[in-house]
């Protein structure tokens, strides 16, 4: 063991790679040597041995650093257990040993503990490692971020008394604010550590060396250049990559910026090579398949991370925890990108849709003998296909809808002071999570009167029910709420706005109107990107679970009964002046309320410009879910958009985060 | 009695802990810190058999808090125990890999907690 151990030495001192046989060869011998000193029957012998296997365990394994340190330490032990071989009859002297023994055991533990700098984003900082380490996710995007706006990074130290360092550290810190941006402040034990603690603070600022040394002149303080931002990373910063897509390479690769280089012309590329347009036509029940392949290799995922975790959090099982761990994060890129590229194959331009719009528009118009231009914008935007599919019909019901009774005739226009050429919008964009198609036009406008008039003759709404303005508007959404009496040709019988509304609600989106009377009218539909696999919010309520899709839910808060109005039957929350109408989950689904501790969570829930707060007793963290449709002999209940398994197998419920929006949930904007 | 030192910003967080951690069986001592900079102050005038902390924290964060009694002579060997939010997985092997003991997500059972500590609390501390 002795010799290998000497090669070992020699290797790493050497080209820094060592032969993966040797190490296993070492850490063989220390299995065998460990065996040994059970002979002993001598605990701190045994101990010590145990602890030399888990080092080179690591070293093999590439946790531990080979280096020095790690190998200085292993030398000491072999020849520990040498001298102790020599003087296996001795008891005496073993025992009087025992102290020593215990002593390395504890270094050898603590060794092995350091796990090897992370290939670095941040090699090119001179920086401690031990300041690297206890940087948490972040503090190291802090520091990212400086670093791509290029600003110098600087470590300034001091050593304070340990009765007093507050009021020396405050000043330190405050006098750093004033010319940049404290990232970390890490302490260590000072010179003398009974009395004195050491904090070296890493901070990022635009003044040179000098001038920041100037500035801080404190007594027994330092300071330390880590990262000097030159001309050169100037012009990195400006390469500053597109969010998203290059962030995710920058975290994989060794060196940000200059890579970031490298990657933009490689994007530019794919985009020319995408016009050349090598396609291939594929039956889109194969995606759906491929789609829930990897749904359920997501749910293992989850299940998988569960694991992980509870091996993390019993002592006896961490370290393997932290092994697997390892794997699951590989294995989770991994399948992030699988996701994404899926999810991809999946998502169709809305060009297609606008284009047979077009079409029908354009037959439309001169049967209508109406003149209109019709614009589109943002065909590019892409929704997964089959949203796209379904969009269809109520975009179509939609438009026909503006050309046929809100665009007036020529001569009308003419008298009103518009152009006589009339003009329907449709538009596509991407806000957040979702997609949003506005189709506006510059017609006459929503008549509110004349609809409320038709609605109360037909029962929807009562003589003397006060209406704020956009509540009349949204009238328009009622079934038979037409204002036409005449069922004209082209729109047809129930092809009203309910039907609409119905249809997008259905794809997990919501539909709101606008109108300005003469003006014009805006019809907004709402839609999240994908139906597929989305990330849920997982809250309880009563003993039950139910899972609410993220990209709906705008924040979560934790609030006191007492901080809840109640006004006309509904109750409300004041959130930053504006009224947020609150739901209770436990009474929408008739489930037992359990036992109240007067506090509540709520979950704020937002799609285009309505908001709606939910009750639920408790928040239980988040994860992908694959929204599966409710089917069969089952009752689709309103408020329920699917299932789905969470981690640990249960089934739960999937909020329909559309249905809890009704007209109130504008809220304070509109006073009633 | 044992002597368990929390160290964690929130209120509320903190009168879970004390309150899971006044439950166990063998009574023991519990201090809190509300911020690392208190722990840091706390440190040298008692010795505390264990500690349980929270990442995320103002001043220093945890994985500070851990390097520095790491890397002490004198606390070197107090078992440690992060509480944290679900939030960074890099956070949680970063904790373990500057040597904390365990590492629960919040929210937890507080049985949970209790048989992390109770584990830890038994294991004969190595003295110096």
């Amino acid at each position: 063991m002795r010799n290998d151990l000497a090669d070992l030495t020699d290797q790493s001192g050497g080209s820094g790679d060592v032969d993966p046989e040797l190490l296993n060869g070492i850490f063989r011998s220390a299995h065998s040597l460990k065996a040994l000193a059970g002979l002993f029957g001598f605990e701190p012998i045994q101990e010590l041995a145990h602890r030399l296997e888990d080092i080179l365990d690591g070293l093999r394994l590439g946790r531990v650093a080979l280096g020095t340190a790690a190998l200085t330490l292993i030398d000491e032990a072999v020849n520990v257990f040498g001298t102790l071989l020599e003087r296996v009859g001795d008891a005496e002297a073993i025992a009087d040993a025992g102290e020593q023994i215990a002593d390395l055991s504890n270094r050898i533990e603590v060794a092995s503990h350091e796990s090897p700098p992370e290939p670095g984003e941040f090699d090119a900082l001179d920086l401690d490692s031990s300041l690297l380490r206890a940087l948490t996710e972040y503090e190291e995007h802090r520091l990212r971020e400086n670093i791509e706006r290029g600003r110098h990074i600087v470590i300034v130290e001091s050593t304070f008394e340990i009765i007093s360092f507050e009021e020396g550290l405050s000043e330190l810190s405050t006098a750093i604010r004033e010319i940049g941006e404290v990232l970390s402040t890490l302490p260590a034990p000072g010179e003398t550590p009974e009395s004195q603690i050491r904090f070296s603070l890493l901070a990022a600022t635009e003044l040179s060396l000098n001038e920041l040394s100037s500035r801080l002149n404190f007594p027994s303080s330092s300071v330390r250049s880590v990262y000097r931002a030159d001309a050169a990373s100037g012009v990195a910063a400006g390469v500053t990559p597109p969010a998203g897509v290059v962030d995710e390479i920058a975290h994989e690769v060794v060196s940000p910026p200059i890579v970031a280089h490298e990657t933009v012309p490689e994007n530019e590329n794919l985009q020319s090579l995408k016009s050349i347009s090598d396609t291939v036509r594929v039956d889109i029940r194969k995606l759906d398949e491929l789609m829930n392949l990897v749904g359920e290799l997501v749910i293992q995922r989850g299940a998988l991370g569960d694991i992980v975790s509870r091996l993390m959090s019993d002592t006896k099982t961490a370290r393997i925890g932290s092994d697997l761990s390892k794997v699951y994060k590989a294995f989770d890129r991994k399948l992030k990108g699988l996701q994404s590229s899926v999810l991809d194959v999946r998502m169709v331009p809305l060009r297609q849709v606008f284009e047979k719009v077009s079409r029908v528009l354009r037959g439309l118009r001169r049967e209508l003998d109406k003149n209109v231009r019709l614009e589109i914008r943002g065909a590019d935007t892409e929704l997964d296909k089959l949203i796209v599919e379904e969009l269809v019909d109520p975009l179509m019901h939609t438009v026909r809808n503006a050309l046929d009774h809100a665009i007036e005739a020529p001569e009308e226009r003419l008298a009103a002071g518009k152009d006589p050429e009339g003009r329907i919008k449709i538009e596509a964009f991407q806000r957040g999570n979702h997609v949003v198609i506005a189709v506006s036009d510059d017609g006459r406008g929503i008549d509110t009167d004349r609809l409320r008039a038709k609605a109360e003759s037909r029962g929807l709404v009562g003589h003397d029910e006060v209406l704020t303005r956009q509540e009349m508007l949204d009238l328009v959404f009622l079934p038979g709420a037409s204002t036409r009496d005449v069922v004209t040709e082209t729109s047809g019988r129930g092809v009203g706005m309910d039907v609409v509304r119905s249809n997008v609600t259905a794809l997990g989106g919501v539909v709101e109107v606008a109108s300005d009377w003469g003006r014009g009218t805006t019809i907004s539909m709402t839609l999240p990107i994908t139906l597929a696999i989305i990330q849920s919010l997982i809250v309880r309520v009563a003993e039950q679970r139910f899972a609410i899709p993220l990209n709906s839910v705008l924040e979560t808060l934790l609030v006191e009964e007492t901080e809840i109005q109640r006004s006309e039957g509904r109750e409300m929350l004041n959130l930053r002046g504006d009224a947020l109408v609150l739901r209770r989950l436990a009474a929408e689904f008739c489930l037992d309320i359990a036992e109240d501790d007067g506090r509540r969570f709520v979950v704020v829930l937002g799609m285009g410009d309505l908001r709606v707060g939910l009750l639920v007793d408790s928040l239980e963290g988040q994860q992908d879910t694959v929204i599966k449709p409710i089917q069969g002999p089952i009752q689709v209940v309103d408020g329920i958009a699917g299932a789905t398994e969470l981690g640990d197998g249960d089934p739960v419920l999937v909020l329909d985060v559309a249905s809890f929006f009704d007209d109130s949930s504008r809220g304070g904007r509109e006073a009633a | 009695m044992q002597q368990i030192l929390i160290v964690e910003d929130s209120p509320t967080m903190r009168a879970l802990l004390t309150s899971a951690l006044e439950a166990l069986e063998t009574p023991v001592k519990v201090t809190e810190a509300e911020s690392g900079f208190e722990a840091l102050r706390l440190l040298p005038r008692n010795s505390y058999d264990l500690i349980v902390t929270d990442i995320n924290m103002p001043d220093i964060n945890g994985l500070e808090l851990i390097s520095f009694v790491r890397n002490n002579a004198s606390y070197r060997t107090i078992p440690l125990v992060i509480v944290s939010t679900e939030g960074s997985e890099r956070d949680r092997d970063k904790g373990v890999g500057l040597g904390a003991d365990a590492y629960l997500v919040k929210p937890f059972e507080p049985g949970e907690l209790r048989d992390v500590v109770r584990d830890l609390l038994a294991r004969p501390r190595r003295t110096e």
